[in-house]
């Protein structure tokens, strides 16, 4: 944009050079030159909490870049990413740092609406000093680097210290078979019998895949996964079988037999934050978000019984050039100063993903961190598979997943769970299968 | 006749061409962000016949809009009847506005103020059941329920416009009719049913062709009523709108969505040609 109005501006010079207003104009066309050279970037997140972070971020760097107009456009998520399909695919979305998940950035970087990062932002991230290889793969395609990491969603139990001493508990869950054993005892109910406080919080409801990543996160302490690779790039479904007749049995009986959750009961971090759910399965945010609205719920963290999801974010940059481009990338790379990504974690509460910095300011001082930072050594991680079709099967399975929760019958019956999970991994290996990306 | 040509231009950039574009596009595979889209025939209908949330959101779309026909059309037409005949009311004009209302009030704070009124733990609905005696009732969770909390909220905001249009058509009617059936003597009831409504089917005709087009047409409603930023929103309602978007923004579908479009476009002009039939030939009768 920059780039046209600066030749839009040479045109009109090279026609009135040389008349007698020449000299008059001049002075009007150096104004408007000045007006040009103040910089704008925009930065597109996903996460509307975010937005005080890239203005904390922005603000740090106006020493350096005195012009440079940073614009903070954070969206629910789901609409985020429509706006990036939208917004690359027309060109217009101007000069933006754009916040995306490595596996959805996959598709763009493909299809080239996302360039490569610059050399001294690759060596940057590939520096083993700054990124382990696990967010260096993230942020890259094919050993090329195209963003920088920035933070991951990565999943811990919290729970309500007062609840759990009131119901007896004095640890946090450490098996499966525990968390629904507490959950029966955390539930406080009515004198009809109705809960109203639930013992352990599901997502059971909504639109979008976040029901199956949720699902996806139980089913992996029981050793499972929606889809497994067969090592030569292709998956199959991989939860119809024991670990996904035990995920799904379990989110049935709590539902529908003993009854600790309902659908409609208030549910997630607000539930959480005002008391009426004992314990909830969520990232790291959440601490940012009690320390802001309820600053005085006495609550802990713990990790999960086998590991959790990884879901790390990286920031890219469209396909600019020039300034614009060095002005997108410095703001990227401007994320990941330590006292910034030391703002992150005390502020918002995402979990920064660059090694090397000294965290220990704010997770002395917030013990909830714990459960984020010092998991056992045997924990496990997972991630979503940088494939294209990864949101429709998730999306595709959300739906499924929705019918099931609700479907009190299916319970107490195993065959039928059985049935519903082969059908349903019967779609997830179809939509593999369309895309030429099925495991034999 | 050049005179027409700007309007004509802007006709076909505006509609012709979207029209057109969506049509070619159900013919090909295409993922939004890749340049090749090559051509696979009928493949993406054959596909769609067999998508179990197509037909889910085919059949919560046909159930939606016939309800909200089915609601609107008798209310309107009843609530314009009683409001044409207080006309000589200082409260006519008020009684206009108040059903008006609901129809130019924005969709989105609307669909938030219903989504309160059907909450099961909190909304004034349940609170009015449970006085009377009647269990609270999951509204926005329960899966004929929630359909119905759509078909509430859309004739809600349709009954606004119906009322004024068949306002207009109350006024338009001939007085000398009326008076011939009183001196017969017919009762009110008896001129509403046996004149007013026969003379009113232009109208109803126009009413019940917007109605059903715009409830085909419904997305927003049940994009708010199931959603929230956290936790337990609701019970997502998949009606064509909403999947066509899911198809073309998350799953990277875009032909797949247009054949999802074309469906919708044939739907609509078939329903609207058996409406236009229906009601002019009885209306030769």
């Amino acid at each position: 944009m920059r780039a046209h109005r600066a030749r839009k501006s040479r045109s009109i010079k090279a026609k009135i050079a040389g008349t007698p207003l020449a000299l008059a104009v001049a002075a009007g066309l150096s104004m408007t030159t000045t007006t040009v050279s103040a910089q704008t970037i925009t930065v597109w997140s996903g996460y509307p909490e975010m937005a005080p972070f890239y203005e904390h971020v922005a603000e740090s760097m106006k020493d350096e870049y005195p012009d440079l107009q940073v614009n903070v456009e954070a969206i629910a998520l789901r609409e985020h990413e429509k706006r990036i399909a939208l917004g690359l695919t027309s060109g217009s979305a101007g000069v933006t740092v754009i916040e995306l998940a490595g596996s959805t950035a996959s598709r763009y970087i493909e299809n080239d609406l996302i360039p490569a990062a610059p050399e001294n932002v690759a060596a940057f991230v590939k520096d083993p000093a700054n990124f382990g290889s696990f967010f260096v793969e993230t942020a890259s395609k094919d050993g090329t680097v195209y963003g920088v990491p920035l933070f991951r969603g990565q999943g811990a139990l919290f729970y309500n210290v007062d609840m759990f001493e009131a119901a007896g508990l004095t640890e946090p869950p450490r098996t499966m078979e525990e968390y629904t054993e507490y959950a029966e005892k955390l539930t406080q109910r009515n004198e009809n019998g109705n809960p109203t406080v639930s013992g352990w919080s599901l997502r059971l409801t909504g639109g979008g895949q976040g029901i199956a990543e949720k699902f996806w996160i139980n089913l992996f302490q029981y050793g499972g996964s929606v889809i497994e690779p067969d090592g030569n790039g292709k998956w199959r479904a991989n939860y119809a079988n024991e670990a996904g007749r035990k995920a799904l049995k379990q989110y049935l009986e709590n539902v529908h037999v003993l009854k600790t959750v309902t659908p409609e009961m208030p549910a997630d971090a607000e539930a959480f934050e005002r008391g009426q759910t004992a314990m909830f399965i969520r990232e790291s945010w959440v601490i940012g978000d009690i320390a802001a609205k309820a600053p005085d719920l006495n609550y802990a963290t713990a990790p999960l019984p086998r590991g959790s999801i990884a879901l790390p974010t990286n920031l890219y940059v469209n396909s600019v050039e020039g300034e614009d481009a060095e002005a997108a990338w410095a703001f990227a790379l401007a994320t990941n100063e330590p006292e910034n990504l030391i703002w992150l974690l005390d502020n918002v509460g995402w979990l920064p993903n660059r090694s090397g910095v000294d965290y220990s300011v704010v997770t002395d001082r917030v013990p909830a961190f714990a459960a984020f930072v010092d998991y056992p050594e045997d924990y496990e991680f997972f991630t979503l598979p940088a494939i294209g079709p990864i949101e429709e099967v998730l999306t595709r399975l959300a739906g499924q997943l929705t019918a099931a929760y609700a479907n009190a019958d299916l319970a107490q019956d195993d065959a039928a769970i059985d049935a519903f999970l082969a059908s349903a991994a019967e779609e997830t290996n179809n939509i593999l299968s369309r895309e030429g990306l099925l495991a034999e | 006749m050049l005179a027409f040509l700007p309007t004509l231009a802007i006709f076909a950039w505006v509609r012709i061409y979207p029209i057109t574009e969506t049509l070619r596009l159900s013919l090909h595979k295409w993922d939004i962000l890749s340049k090749n889209k090559p051509f696979i025939g009928l493949d993406n209908f054959r596909e769609l016949f067999h998508d179990r949330l197509f037909l889910d959101a085919l059949v919560n779309t046909s159930i939606i809009a016939f309800g909200v026909l089915a609601v609107t059309i008798p209310l309107a037409i009843t609530i314009a009847a009683l409001i044409h005949h207080r006309t000589a009311s200082r409260f006519s004009g008020f009684y206009e506005t108040a059903v008006f209302i609901p129809h130019v009030v924005s969709l989105v704070p609307a669909a938030m103020a219903w989504k309160w009124i059907f909450d099961a733990k909190l909304g004034p609905l349940n609170a009015l059941l449970q006085y009377f005696g009647v269990p609270a009732q999951p509204w926005l969770f329960d899966p004929v329920l929630s359909v119905i909390c759509i078909i509430v909220l859309c004739s809600w905001q349709a009954l606004g416009y119906a009322v004024l249009i068949y306002l207009v058509g109350f006024k338009s009617l001939p007085v000398s009719l009326f008076e011939a059936a009183k001196l017969d003597g017919a009762g009110g009831i008896q001129r509403f049913w046996y004149v007013s409504i026969p003379l009113l089917k232009p109208i109803t005709l126009y009413v019940s062709v917007v109605t059903l087009i715009s409830g085909f047409n419904v997305y927003a409603q049940a994009f708010v009523l199931a959603s929230d930023s956290q936790g337990a929103p609701g019970r997502l309602v998949r009606v064509l709108v909403l999947d066509m978007l899911e198809n073309s923004f998350r799953n990277y579908r875009v032909g797949y969505a247009a054949s999802e479009a074309v469906v919708l476009l044939a739907i609509v002009l078939v329903l609207t040609l058996i409406q236009f039939g229906l009601l002019r030939e009885k209306g030769r009768a």
